[in-house]
C-alpha cells in the first residue's frame, strides 16, 4: 500500500524535465514551504507549460491517492469519532452503520454526569506534563554527554541504557512498588511523576539526534571559549528542537494513555487520570457501553491531538529558524 | 532559550510542591478505632447500593469505618498484587470466584472457618455458594454474588419464527433454534441465528461445564481430569452437530460475541450473565429469561461467582472487624437489599424468591437457581484448565474430532493440577 | 590530553540527575526481579530458593516455546514492516509538492494518540465476522472476509496489521525529525548530477538518516519484542494460543499464577535474546554511523 502512496508524490520530482531543474533548485530543495509548480519561471515557453501541466496532474494524482489511502487508514478513527454519537441500540445494531443514523450527545452527557470528568483531565495533565517536562530536562543532559563530551565507559553506559528498555516492565513492576510505596509515595504525584523522569528510551532518541548534528556547529562555539554547558543550550539544544519536539509528544501521549501505571499507583479515586477513569464505566459482566466509552476517549484524546497539530507546525517553523540548513 | 529553561524549572518545582500537597495522611488507631478498606468491582447501580450497605454497616456501629474503593475486576486483579507486595493491600477485597484460589493457595488471605463455624448468618449461605470459597479444605471467603448462567432470548424473534414455548431439553432446544435461523437466500451463511453458543471465552467460562453436566459429565474430579470421559465426548458431538450442520450458531464465538451478537438481534438466544437484562434493555430487545434446557442427564448451570475476603496482612483486629461486617452483610435484611440491588438472586438459602419479586429479573434467576453449580471449586490453577477446556471447545465445534481433543486437553489438565 | 578531569567532572554533572533516576527506578528493580528470578516468589510472602529451575522450565515447557516462536515471529512480521511504512510515509510527507502536509502529518498520527482499548473496539467494529463493518461492505461485494481474529493461520498476519496500524504514525514522525536533518544542497547537487528519486532516496536520504533508522530499527523490534496489549485485547493470546507471545506468559504468571519467579526469569531470558538481537542490528548500524559523520 505504501509504494502506491510513494510512487506518485516522488515520480513527480523524478520525472521533472530538466528545463525546470534550475527554478527548483533556487526554491530551495525539499524543505521549502512554498507550493510547488504554480510559482515556477515568470516566462513560460510551451515546454514549460506542459510540465507545470502535467505537474499538477501528478500533485492532484498524489492527492487522491494520499487523501484514499489516508481514508482506509483513519476509518477506525472515523468509527470512534461517529459511535460516540450513536445511541447504544446503534452501536450493536446490525446492519452496522459508519454515520449514525440517529445522533445523540447523551454519551457526552453520561461521560459527564458518571465521572469528575475536569478532576481527571487535570490530574493527566499534572502526570503526563510533569513526566515530559522532566524527561526532557533530564533525558536531554544525559544525552549530550553520551554524544558529544568524551569519558572512559561512555559506550557500555550506553548499551545498560538501551538494555534497561530490554526488560518488560511487568517483570519490574513490583520492585518498583515496593520503592514507591517505601517512599511514602503512593497515592500522590510524585509517585506518578518522580520514576519516570528519566526514561531510556529518551536518552537514547536524543542521543541519535545529537550525534547526527554536525561537530563543526560547536567547535566554533568551543573554540570561542564557550563552555560544555554553553554549547549545550545555544548550540546544541536549539537545533533539535524537532527532536525535542517529538520526544515530547511521544511521552506525552504514552503518559496520558498509560493505564497500568496510575492504577497501580494511585487507590484513590481522586487522584486518577482520564485514561484510568475511563476504565470505571465498564460494567457487570465486563460489558463496555461502547457509545460512551468512545465519547470519553475522544475527549480525551482532543488535547493530544491538538497539541501534535501545534507540535508538526512548529518542526517546520523550528527548521526555518534554526539556520541549519 | 534561557526563557524555556525557566519555564521548565517553575513548572518542575510546581510539580514537585503539588506531590508534595495530596501526600495522603494514612489514618491511626486512636483509641482502638479500626478503619478498613474494601476494594470492589461493582461499578454499576450495583456499586452504589453495595456502598450504601457499608454506609449503613458503618453507622450501626463505633467501633469499625469501612471505605470503599471501586476498581473493575480487572483492575483489582492487576493491582492486588502490587498492593500486597508492598504490604499495602486492603483489609477486605471482592473478586471473582475463580480467582480467589489462586490468592488462598499463596498465603495472602486469611482462613474463614472459625467464621463459618461460629457466625449464625454464614450457617445460611447457600451450600454450592460456599463452596466456591473452599480451598484445601478450607474456607476464605465469602460469597457476594451466585448466579447460574441462563438463556435470554428474544421474544420478538421468538414470535416471528412461531416458537411459543421456551424449550426445556436439548432436542427442544436445538429444533426451535434450527426455525430461528433464517438463510434467506440460501448461501449457506444464515441471516439470522437460532443461538449464539461462544466455543472459548464464554461467559464466566461457565458454558461448557454447564453442557458437559447436562450429560453428566465433569471436567474435574477429585484433583484429576475427568474431562475426556464418554459423556463429554457426546455432548461435543451433538453440538458440533448442530453448529455444523444445522448451523443454529456461528463458531468461534467468544462471550462478548455472543452478547454482541445477541444485542444486534442477529440472534435469538444467548446464554449469558444477570447484565444481559440490562444489555437487552438498552439494546430495544424484548427479551425473556429461562433456566439452560435439561440434557440428556440433568439441568444444570454453571454458576458466576464473587467472593469477597480478608487479606492475610490484616491485623488479628482488622480481621475480627471484618467478619463482623461479613455478618452484617449475610443477615436476613440485608442479603435481601443486596439481592434486589445487585440484580443476582440471594445468597441465602432461605430467602423465598417472594421477598424478591419486586425485582422481575432476580425473581426468575432465584427460580431456575437450585441447579447452580460451583466452576471449579477449589481448583487453584483454574487458569490453565479452563485454556485447556476452551481449546477442545473451539476446536471440536470448528470440526475437529472430539474424542483425540479431550485426551490431549485431559493430559493438559492433569499437568495444571499437578503444578 | 589537557582537562581529561574537567571533562569528566562536566561529563558527571550532565548525568548524574537523570542517571540516579534510572539507577533508582530502572536499575534497582531490574536487579531485584533477577534475584526474584532465582525464587518461588509470589511477591508477598515467604520465597525460597529454587536455583535455576524457573530457568530450565522456560526453555522445557512446551507451551513458553511456542509463545517464544509466536514472539519471533510476531517480531519477523512487525519490524520491517513498520519501519518500512513509517519511512515511505515520511519521505512523501516530506515532499513540499504534496498539498496539505500538514492535514496528512496530523491524520496520520492520530492512529498512535488513541488509547488501545478504543482502538481494539473500532478495529472489531470493522472486523466482526457476523455484524462487523467491513464484512459488510465486502458481502455486498460478494466477498467473505471470515472470522480473521479467530483464525489460527490469520490470526497472526492481522495483530501485525493492527499494531503496524497502531504504531507507524510514531515512527514516522522519528522520520520526519530526522529527515529536517538532511541539508537540502545534498539534494539540489544531487539533482544538478541528474540524479532520479529512487537514486537520491538510497544514496542521500537513507545514510543521512541511518542515526534515526538504527533507533527506529531497534526500538520498534523491541516494541515487538515486548508485544503485549494490543494483542492481549484483541485475541487474548488465542485462538489456540497461536498469538500468546512471551510478554502475555510474563503478565499471566506473574499477575495470574502469582508465580513472580518464573514471570522475572522469563522476562532475563527476553532481556537477553533482544540484547544479542539489538547488537547484531547496531553493529550494522553502528558502521554506517560512522561513515556518514
Amino acid at each position: 500500500m505504501s509504494h502506491t502512496l510513494e510512487t506518485p508524490a516522488d515520480a513527480s520530482s523524478g520525472r521533472t524535465p530538466r528545463s525546470t531543474r534550475s527554478t527548483r533548485s533556487a526554491r530551495g530543495g525539499s524543505r521549502s514551504t512554498r507550493p510547488g509548480g504554480a510559482t515556477a519561471g515568470r516566462v513560460e515557453t510551451p515546454a514549460r507549460k506542459k510540465a507545470r501541466q502535467r505537474s499538477l496532474v501528478l500533485r492532484g494524482i498524489s492527492l487522491v491517492v494520499f487523501l484514499a489511502a489516508t481514508f482506509f487508514l483513519l476509518l477506525p478513527i472515523i468509527i470512534i469519532v461517529f459511535t460516540a454519537f450513536k445511541p447504544t441500540s446503534e452501536v450493536n445494531a446490525f446492519p452496522p452503520t459508519l454515520v449514525p443514523t440517529e445522533w445523540t450527545f447523551d454519551n457526552f452527557t453520561r461521560i459527564f454526569t458518571e465521572l469528575p470528568f475536569a478532576r481527571l483531565i487535570a490530574n493527566s495533565f499534572v502526570f503526563a506534563g510533569g513526566v515530559t517536562i522532566c524527561a526532557l530536562v533530564f533525558d536531554s543532559l544525559v544525552a549530550y554527554a553520551l554524544a558529544r563530551i568524551d569519558f572512559r565507559g561512555k559506550n557500555v553506559l550506553l548499551i545498560a541504557i538501551i538494555a534497561s528498555l530490554m526488560i518488560p516492565f511487568q517483570a519490574t513492576l513490583i520492585p518498583v512498588y515496593q520503592l514507591v510505596s517505601d517512599l511514602g509515595w503512593v497515592n500522590t504525584f510524585a509517585a506518578l511523576i518522580i520514576p519516570r523522569a528519566a526514561d531510556a528510551f529518551g536518552i537514547f532518541f536524543l542521543r541519535q539526534f545529537f550525534v547526527s548534528l554536525p561537530r563543526d556547529l560547536d567547535s566554533a562555539a568551543r573554540i570561542d571559549g564557550a563552555s560544555e554547558w554553553r554549547v549545550f543550550r545555544s548550540v546544541v539544544l536549539p537545533n533539535a528542537v524537532p527532536a525535542l519536539l517529538t520526544l515530547a509528544i511521544f511521552t506525552f501521549v504514552n503518559n496520558w494513555n498509560d493505564l497500568l501505571w496510575p492504577l497501580v499507583f494511585t487507590t484513590d479515586s481522586e487522584m486518577g487520570t482520564i485514561t484510568s477513569g475511563l476504565t470505571l464505566l465498564t460494567g457487570p459482566g465486563g460489558i463496555i457501553p461502547y457509545g460512551v466509552m468512545m465519547a470519553g476517549s475522544l475527549i480525551a484524546v482532543l488535547p493530544l491531538a491538538i497539541m501534535f497539530l501545534f507540535v508538526q507546525r512548529r518542526f517546520i517553523e523550528s527548521v526555518a529558524t534554526t539556520g541549519l540548513k | 532559550m534561557r526563557k524555556l529553561l525557566a519555564t521548565l524549572a517553575v513548572a518542575v518545582t510546581a510539580t514537585a510542591a503539588l506531590a508534595g500537597c495530596s501526600t495522603s495522611s494514612s489514618s491511626t488507631d486512636s483509641n482502638g478505632h479500626i478503619d478498613l478498606t474494601f476494594w470492589h468491582g461493582y461499578t454499576e447501580a450495583d456499586g452504589k447500593v453495595l456502598d450504601g450497605i457499608v454506609d449503613d454497616y458503618n453507622k450501626s456501629q463505633d467501633k469499625v469505618t469501612i471505605k470503599t474503593q471501586v476498581k473493575t475486576w480487572d483492575v483489582i486483579d492487576d493491582t492486588l498484587l502490587t498492593a500486597l507486595s508492598a504490604n499495602k493491600g486492603p483489609q477486605i477485597v471482592a473478586m471473582p470466584a475463580e480467582r480467589l484460589p489462586v490468592y488462598a493457595s499463596k498465603k495472602a488471605l486469611a482462613n474463614l472457618d472459625d467464621f463459618y463455624a461460629d457466625d449464625k448468618n454464614a450457617a445460611e449461605i447457600s451450600e454450592q455458594a460456599a463452596a466456591m470459597e473452599t480451598v484445601d479444605g478450607a474456607k476464605y471467603g465469602v460469597p457476594t454474588g451466585f448466579v447460574p448462567l441462563s438463556v435470554f432470548y428474544n421474544k420478538t424473534l421468538f414470535e416471528a419464527a412461531g416458537v411459543t414455548e421456551f424449550p426445556e431439553t436439548w432436542d427442544e432446544w436445538v429444533d426451535a433454534a434450527k426455525k430461528l435461523t433464517v438463510d434467506q437466500d440460501g448461501d449457506g451463511t444464515p441471516e439470522q441465528y437460532g443461538l449464539a453458543l461462544a466455543d472459548h471465552a464464554t461467559v464466566g467460562n461457565g458454558v461448557w461445564p454447564s453442557l458437559f453436566a447436562g450429560n453428566g459429565g465433569e471436567i474435574v474430579d477429585d484433583s484429576k481430569s475427568v474431562i475426556d470421559s464418554p459423556e463429554n465426548v457426546e455432548t461435543l458431538e451433538y453440538w458440533s452437530k448442530a453448529l455444523n450442520d444445522d448451523k443454529i450458531s456461528p463458531t468461534g464465538l467468544d462471550g462478548v460475541a455472543t452478547d454482541k451478537l445477541f444485542s444486534s438481534g442477529k440472534a435469538a438466544m444467548t446464554i449469558g450473565g444477570p447484565w444481559m437484562a440490562s444489555v437487552s434493555t438498552e439494546n430495544k430487545i424484548d427479551y425473556g429469561i429461562a433456566a439452560i434446557p435439561a440434557g440428556p442427564v440433568a439441568q444444570a448451570s454453571s454458576g458466576i461467582g464473587v467472593s469477597m475476603a480478608v487479606t492475610a496482612q490484616a491485623s488479628p483486629e482488622e480481621q475480627k472487624a471484618a467478619q463482623d461486617f461479613f455478618s452484617y452483610f449475610f443477615s436476613k435484611d440485608v442479603a435481601t437489599e443486596w439481592s434486589l440491588g445487585s440484580g443476582w438472586p440471594p445468597l441465602r438459602t432461605d430467602v423465598p424468591a417472594a421477598d424478591v419479586s419486586s425485582n422481575p429479573v432476580v425473581a426468575s434467576l432465584t427460580d431456575i437457581s437450585s441447579t447452580t453449580k460451583a466452576l471449579l471449586p477449589g481448583v487453584i490453577n483454574s487458569t490453565d484448565v479452563l485454556s485447556a477446556m476452551d481449546e477442545v471447545t473451539q476446536k471440536a465445534m470448528a470440526g475437529g474430532d472430539p474424542n483425540e481433543l479431550l485426551g490431549s486437553a485431559s493430559t493438559a489438565i492433569d499437568k495444571a493440577l499437578k503444578d | 590530553m589537557p582537562g581529561g578531569t574537567q571533562r569528566r567532572l562536566t561529563a558527571a554533572a550532565f548525568l548524574i540527575p537523570g542517571l540516579t533516576i534510572l539507577v533508582v527506578f530502572v536499575g534497582w528493580p531490574m536487579v531485584s526481579a533477577l534475584r526474584l528470578s532465582f525464587t518461588d516468589a509470589s511477591g508477598f510472602g515467604a520465597e525460597n530458593f529454587v536455583g535455576l529451575d524457573n530457568y530450565v522450565r522456560v526453555f522445557t515447557d512446551p507451551d513458553i516455546l511456542q509463545s517464544i516462536g509466536n514472539t519471533a515471529l510476531y517480531s519477523v512480521l512487525f519490524t520491517p514492516l513498520a519501519v518500512i511504512v513509517a519511512l515511505l510515509l515520511a519521505v512523501a510527507l516530506n515532499n513540499p509538492r504534496l498539498p496539505w502536509r500538514g492535514f496528512f502529518r496530523t491524520t496520520l498520527f492520530l492512529p498512535f494518540i488513541v488509547s488501545l482499548a478504543v482502538a481494539a473496539f473500532a478495529w472489531q467494529y470493522l472486523l466482526d465476522p457476523q455484524i462487523g463493518l467491513l464484512n459488510y461492505w465486502l458481502r455486498g461485494a460478494g466477498i467473505s472476509l471470515g472470522n480473521v481474529l479467530q483464525d489460527p493461520a490469520l490470526a497472526m498476519p492481522t495483530v501485525v496489521l493492527v499494531a503496524v496500524w497502531k504504531n507507524f504514525g510514531f515512527y514516522m514522525v522519528i522520520f520526519l525529525a530526522g529527515l529536517q536533518d538532511i541539508p537540502g544542497s545534498l539534494y539540489e547537487a544531487a539533482k544538478m548530477d541528474g540524479a532520479n528519486a529512487w537514486r537520491r532516496f538510497t544514496n542521500i536520504t537513507l545514510p543521512q538518516l541511518s542515526n534515526t533508522l538504527a533507533f527506529v530499527g531497534i526500538v520498534a523490534l523491541i516494541a515487538a519484542l515486548q508485544a503485549f496489549d494490543q494483542i492481549y485485547v484483541l485475541t487474548g493470546g488465542g485462538p489456540y494460543r497461536s498469538t500468546q507471545t512471551v510478554v502475555m506468559e510474563i503478565y499471566e504468571s506473574g499477575f495470574k499464577d502469582l508465580d513472580l519467579g518464573f514471570a522475572s526469569a522469563l522476562s532475563y531470558v527476553l532481556l537477553i535474546a533482544t540484547l544479542i538481537l539489538s547488537l547484531v542490528q547496531f553493529g550494522f548500524a553502528g558502521r554506517r554511523e560512522k561513515d556518514a559523520s
